[in-house]
């Protein structure tokens, strides 16, 4: 890392804007603005930074349609949003999948048009943390804000996390080394333990590493549980832990005053998939028996989160909601993008604020290659490349203002701090245009000629 | 527009008005003295008319609602059905999302709903859902009982401090009133403990309940806010609470209420609420039984506090609340999916799935003990119809609360056929009360009383001058004998002939025929801006030291509000 | 007895749903009902003879008397028999997701592979898989901690991971092997596999009784060694041989019974002492402070 000399030439300081990357959503920063460009960002790490203050080089600034001859070429607003709409409408499975870096505004819109024609809404979810989600489902939600972990925790625990380097501020603003209101001496007060396969940087800052093998969470987790139970363990050495270090840990875990437990991806993808954190979570509620303890996801996108909490509030169910019958419908394996796509059921793809190109499994792209795609996205990507409609949005937060919620559930009004590309749209607008067109284009598939009750709700 | 509502029977318990046939005018949203020839006329010929439904006490927008449709897929799973050309597809039964919430009140005739708790850090959310709901008009109340400043403000016994606090709290917020939810014990979880008893305190914060409750009283009244505080008191859900329910608002009783023109709407100077949560005695659920005769004794001698039952209906359903240290004890008592969460320096809140069983002895006595409150409490404009929706029913289930409380057979049958446990006989005095209430009492316990506890003028009533919200039910009370057809008055109670809210007609025949978007209630306290600005810079401090997010990201900006209605105090 | 004959002409990309095609609702069905009825795909509708010949003989007076009989590949037809209450449904090829998910009765035959799913929430009848299935067999709905309550699931081959999750009754029975987590969260029922299990049977169970006549590749601490059994009678029914058994998933205080076979599984008996093989040592960095 070179020393960079502090940025001095700017017009002006936009303070309190929200940073657009990671679930942390740290609303302490300040842009410093000149010519209409985000020339500096004071508070922010290197990732929500970088990110923040792109050069124009990959920045998508004009529509594009995919010509005949398979090259992306460059149009108009209105023969874009008509491709994209015509595309649609004349759908029979469309997945509209995404919108984790969008705002709920803009949420809003797609449910609307997908409600409209019957598609499946889905987000990041589906490939970071659904497997968390259906955990809640299954055993429970013990959480609290951030602001409780800085006042109260003084044990934290990172579980298949690298918070160091996926949520770098996480550590510094919300859960290690605050000054809390009962924790006035920060780092200092509290027990950090990481648990992960790997020795990452997380676990080089903690004060103890527990490194279980690789896909032996839930045998490790199950005998936590059973110490916390009393039990004496059988098994010299539980899924590469040595008992004593089991038995020492709990003792700890249950001596702590105010325990959180932070999970990432190494929990949610790991053999046993959401039961990792099924029992993690069971793993906190019986510790609650004898302290108080909680546990928080650890969000990747800034509002991924607020695309579960949007969808539930509206519609009942977190993520994957299919409406192709007319009524919302959610399953696993059934109605999540990755296994629609890898059953190469659907016809029409609407990516919007994210990128299956560069996440998705291969069998999943391949897919993707066959059908019309449309890319409504602020950068170029790997999704770009598999888009036959590209439509340049704008970056939320820096450009245009809209609602995010934090990965404890905070909302955060992001505010806008420059004015967009003079050719790129909102989001929002988007949406609107293309759920305007449709409706034009097709009459509304799946509607009840009257209202009838469902019995199991009488 | 202008319409007639034509020969209706009117009850309209605000201007003592018993089943009078008389015709109802409205003309562009506004219930009026007269209207022209040209005005439209809607045929009610001997059927009930009455203002549109006003909820005392009910959970529906806001970060808890959201964390349980999160996390009980099944739940939604129940209620979902398809879209038509008027509603989008529906979903949920104890936790309905946004517009099936404003779709079912609207059927049932409802017009206005207060969302009961919307902790301050999380106000965006409540308000974002909120002008996500239909056809219904939303007033939040703002969580105060746990709120470090408050408490810090209370211990100094600074009132007027606590005053200018609430003022601000509720402009950043814009929530309608004062909720104190389980004082001092949400604090104490945020440690796993609880508060026991009205004169406890939470660790490391040297203030009793007590002490918290009175001074926000004190403030509530000082700022003449058109509702007065809303209670939940002290060990909800725990045998043998009578005692701290009773000394709560006992403790009150020296509250004078205050003299301006904003708070003239209402008489009592405190609201508590789910009562039958707070009227249990014994000492555990082995021995517990019904506190209800002895609350229901200090209410009838008590003119300034009022009270909603939060009635069992013996369904699935879900309980979430702000009183997290109960609901882990639930969690420990079921073992079913428990979610807990916590809000930075505000307040915290539980939620977890529970069934209430008609064979279940503890789900027989918390019915006997709802329907004694009802029915022993004399004046009804001093208790009303909820279940805590989703606590202990879903709000759907007001027109099966009505039909019991209209018919002694049949609450005589349902305990005589032993449908529901026996200990609802031997531990209550449920059948030994041959008390019915009439379409009067029923329109004051769902409407007139609830609106005016809530200090709304133009709602509640059918007076000249105010909204044009109203419903029509499809029974002719002359022609009609409840007491001996409760399922018959259950039907029409769910499925009114007409909902009619700001002159526009949401429901005809049960089947919704419009939408509209809802209104969000707030109050604003005008002339405090001195003492606001004051306060706000003497907290300052600690704001920016122990909260998560900037001041500036903390308020609720104007983007979320939904067609706000502003309630002014001077 | 009415006989209903679905042959398929084609298999359709994106699936079909056959959630208003059971017994139940099609018993007064003539062959013209049958031509006019389009089936609902993705968001549209098309005709059902789009996709299958239809042949029906025959009359029915409930839906008891009905049997609908599949013939060719019906892997991307969901929602087979969902539902059903009575009568009879062949599949004489695959079958998609929710095969028989929430029946309450009746019999089901898949003689190909199903997807997942098979069997939700069952809560009486029968389902017979010969072929393989994929997870989630006799499994709740998602969130739902009450899950198949009645009837029985017989797999031929093999099944997914979390088979039986949230078990509160019936028989689940598989011939095959079994991936990990079968009866994770179950509360009553049995569970039997014939085969070898991967991992962690039982996780979290409160009761009911899993039986694994295959090798156990591993068990989870939850579990206690209770005793040897031989011949033991669980829910009325004998099964034969030596068994260890164990009571668990004492993680929540659970008292269900695990029985493993007892030559297979010499390693699971406390007794039995090697050097655990799997142990991998982490050496000096195991321990950071």
């Amino acid at each position: 890392m070179s020393y960079e000399p502090p940025i001095t030439d700017y017009d002006e300081i936009v303070e309190n804007c929200t940073c657009a990357f990671c679930g942390c959503n740290c609303d302490d920063l300040d842009y410093l603005v000149k010519d209409g460009h985000v020339v500096a960002v004071r508070h922010a790490c290197r990732l929500g930074a970088s990110k923040i203050m792109e050069d124009l080089d990959q920045r998508l600034v004009v529509p594009m349609i995919r010509g005949d001859d398979g090259e992306l070429e460059e149009v108009d607003w209105d023969t874009a949003l008509d491709k994209a709409a015509e595309y649609i409408a004349n759908s029979v499975r469309p997945v509209f999948y995404g919108w984790s870096e969008t705002s709920t505004e803009c949420m809003k819109e797609g449910l609307d048009l997908g409600q409209y024609i019957g598609a499946v809404l889905d987000n990041q979810a589906t490939i970071c943390h659904g497997p968390s989600l259906q955990a809640v489902q299954n055993a429970g939600y013990p959480i609290q804000t951030l602001g409780e972990v800085k006042n109260r925790a003084d044990m934290i625990v990172y579980s298949g996390s690298n918070a160091m380097n996926s949520h770098p501020r996480h550590m510094a603003r919300y859960s290690v080394f605050p000054r809390g209101y009962f924790r006035q001496r920060g780092r200092f007060d509290r027990t950090v333990v990481t648990m992960d396969p790997k020795f990452s940087d997380t676990a080089k800052m903690s004060d103890k590493w527990i490194g279980f093998e690789q896909n032996g969470d839930y045998g490790f987790y199950n005998a936590i549980r059973a110490v916390i139970k009393g039990k004496k363990l059988t098994q010299e050495v539980i899924s590469g832990i040595p008992r004593e270090d089991i038995y020492e840990l709990v003792d700890e875990m249950k001596h702590a005053e105010f325990g959180v437990l932070f999970f990432g991806l190494g929990l949610t993808h790991t053999l046993s998939k959401q039961r990792n954190i099924d029992i993690a979570i069971k793993m906190v509620m019986d510790l609650n028996k004898e302290s108080k303890w909680g546990l928080t996801p650890m969000r990747g996108h800034f509002n991924v989160n607020g695309f579960n909490i949007f969808m539930a509030f509206e519609t009942g169910f977190a993520f994957g909601v299919d409406f192709c019958r007319g009524y919302a419908r959610y399953m696993l394996g059934e109605t999540n993008t990755i296994d629609l796509l890898v059953r190469k059921e659907p016809d029409v793809f609407l990516v919007i604020a994210a990128d299956p190109g560069a996440h998705f499994p291969n069998g999943a792209n391949q897919h993707l290659a066959h059908i019309p795609v449309i890319q409504i996205d602020i950068h170029w990507g790997p999704s770009t490349e598999l888009a036959d409609v590209v439509l340049p949005g704008s970056f939320i937060g820096v450009e245009c203002a809209g609602t995010s919620y934090r990965m404890d559930g905070v909302p955060i009004y992001m505010k806008k701090a420059i004015d967009k590309p003079e050719t790129c749209r909102d989001d929002e607008w988007i949406v609107r245009e293309i759920k305007e067109r449709v409706m034009k284009l097709r009459e509304e598939p799946n509607v009840a000629p009257k209202y009838i009750p469902n019995p199991a709700a009488e | 527009m202008e319409y007639i509502l034509k020969n209706g029977i009117v009850y309209d318990p605000a201007n003592e008005v018993n089943g009078e046939k008389k015709d109802v005018y409205f003309k562009d949203g506004k219930i009026v003295e007269d209207v022209s020839s040209a005005a439209k006329v809607i045929d009610v010929t001997d059927k009930i008319v009455m203002p549109a439904g006003v909820d005392t006490h009910a959970h529906i927008a806001g970060p808890k609602l959201v964390l349980g449709r999160l996390y009980r897929p099944e739940d939604s799973r129940r209620g979902v059905t398809q879209k038509t050309k008027v509603e989008r597809g529906e979903s949920g039964f104890s936790i309905p999302s946004c517009p099936t919430t404003g779709y079912r009140y609207s059927r049932m005739g409802y017009g206005t709903v207060c969302e009961a708790a919307m902790p301050p850090l999380e106000a965006k959310h409540t308000h974002e859902e909120i002008g996500i709901i239909p056809n219904i008009d939303v007033n939040p109340l703002t969580l105060f009982g746990n709120n470090w400043i408050v408490m810090e403000l209370a211990k100094e016994g600074d009132i007027d401090g606590l005053a200018a606090f609430i003022s601000a709290w509720l402009k950043i917020t814009k929530g309608y009133g004062v909720k104190i939810v389980n004082p001092c014990g949400s604090e104490a979880w945020g440690w796993g403990m609880n508060v026991h008893g009205y004169n406890d305190s939470a660790p490391y914060f040297d203030v009793s309940s007590k002490e918290v409750v009175r001074a926000l009283a004190k403030a509530n009244e000082k700022l003449g806010l058109p509702h007065s505080i809303h209670i939940h008191p002290n060990d909800l859900g725990h045998p043998g609470n009578t005692p701290t329910t009773l000394e709560t608002l006992d403790s009150l009783k020296d509250i004078v209420k205050s003299t301006k023109k904003s708070a003239s709407v209402r008489d009592q100077t405190v609201h508590c609420c789910h009562m039958h949560f707070h009227s249990y005695s014994g000492t555990n659920w082995r021995n517990a039984g019904s506190g209800a005769p002895e609350v229901a004794k200090f209410m009838n001698h008590c003119k300034y506090a009022t009270g909603d039952v939060g009635q069992v209906t013996f369904d699935e359903t879900t309980t979430m609340t702000a009183d997290a240290p109960m609901e882990y004890d639930l969690y420990r008592l079921s073992g079913l999916k428990w979610v807990n969460a916590d809000i930075e320096c505000e307040t915290a809140a539980g939620i977890i799935p529970c069934i209430y069983s008609k064979k279940a002895p503890v789900s027989a006595l918390q019915w006997g003990i709802g329907m004694e409150l009802f029915l022993l409490i004399d004046n009804p404009w001093q208790i009303n119809l909820t279940t805590d929706h989703p606590n202990a029913g879903p709000f759907t289930r007001y027109p099966r609360i009505i039909s019991w409380l209209m018919s002694a057979p049949k609450r005589n049958q349902m305990i005589e056929s032993h449908e529901i446990h026996k200990w609802a006989e031997k531990r209550t005095m449920v059948a030994s009360i041959d008390r019915e209430y009439d379409f009067y009492d029923i329109a004051t316990i769902t409407r007139a009383a609830n609106a005016k506890i809530h200090g709304f003028h133009d709602r509640g009533n059918l007076s000249v001058g105010s909204n044009a919200d109203i419903a029509v039910y499809d029974i002719n009370p002359n022609d009609f004998d409840p007491s001996k057809n409760p399922d018959a008055v259950e039907r029409a109670f769910s499925r009114a002939k007409y909902t009619i809210k700001d002159g526009q007609i949401m429901v005809k025949d049960g089947e919704i025929v419009s939408t509209k978007p809802s209104h969000v209630i707030w109050s604003n306290v005008k002339g405090m801006e001195e003492q606001e600005k004051d306060i706000i810079d003497k907290v300052m401090p600690f704001f920016k030291q122990y909260y998560s997010v900037k001041w500036e990201n903390y308020k609720v900006h104007d983007h979320f509000l939904s067609n706000p209605i502003r309630v002014d105090v001077e | 007895m009415k006989t209903i004959t679905f042959d398929v002409k084609k298999r359709n990309q994106i699936a079909l749903e056959f959630d208003e095609i059971i017994p139940d609702t099609i018993y007064t069905w003539e062959a013209e009902d049958f031509d006019k009825y389009a089936v609902p795909v993705g968001n549209s509708r098309f005709p059902l003879t789009d996709f299958f010949d239809i042949t029906v003989e025959g009359t029915a007076d409930s839906p008891a008397d009905v049997k609908m009989v599949f013939n060719g590949d019906c892997g991307r037809v969901k929602y087979i028999g969902n539902k059903m209450s009575a009568g009879e449904i062949i599949v004489n090829g695959d079958a998609d997701l929710h095969a028989g998910a929430e029946m309450s009765g009746g019999k089901m035959t898949v003689m190909g592979n199903v997807e997942a799913h098979a069997g939700r929430e069952m809560s009486g009848g029968e389902l017979e898989i010969y072929g393989n299935t994929k997870e989630f067999t006799g499994a709740s709905y998602i969130g739902e901690w009450r899950g198949m309550t009645g009837g029985k699931i017989t797999v031929h081959g093999n099944v997914g991971k979390q088979c039986g999750e949230c078990l509160t009754g019936g028989h689940i029975h598989v011939l095959g092997d079994c991936d990990i987590l079968a009866g994770i969260h179950m509360t009553k029922g049995v569970i039997e596999i014939d085969g070898n299990v991967n991992r962690w049977p039982g996780g979290q169970m409160k009761n009911g009784n899993i039986i694994i006549h295959g090798k156990l590749g591993r068990l989870l601490e939850g579990f206690v060694e209770e005793d040897i059994v031989t011949d033991p009678q669980i829910d009325g029914e004998i099964y034969k041989g030596r068994y260890i058994s164990f009571k668990g998933d004492i993680a929540l205080n659970g008292k269900g019974h695990l029985y493993l076979d007892a030559e297979k599984n010499r390693d699971k008996l406390s007794a039995w002492k090697e050097t655990d093989d799997e142990y991998i040592s982490l050496g000096e960095n195991r321990k950071y402070r």
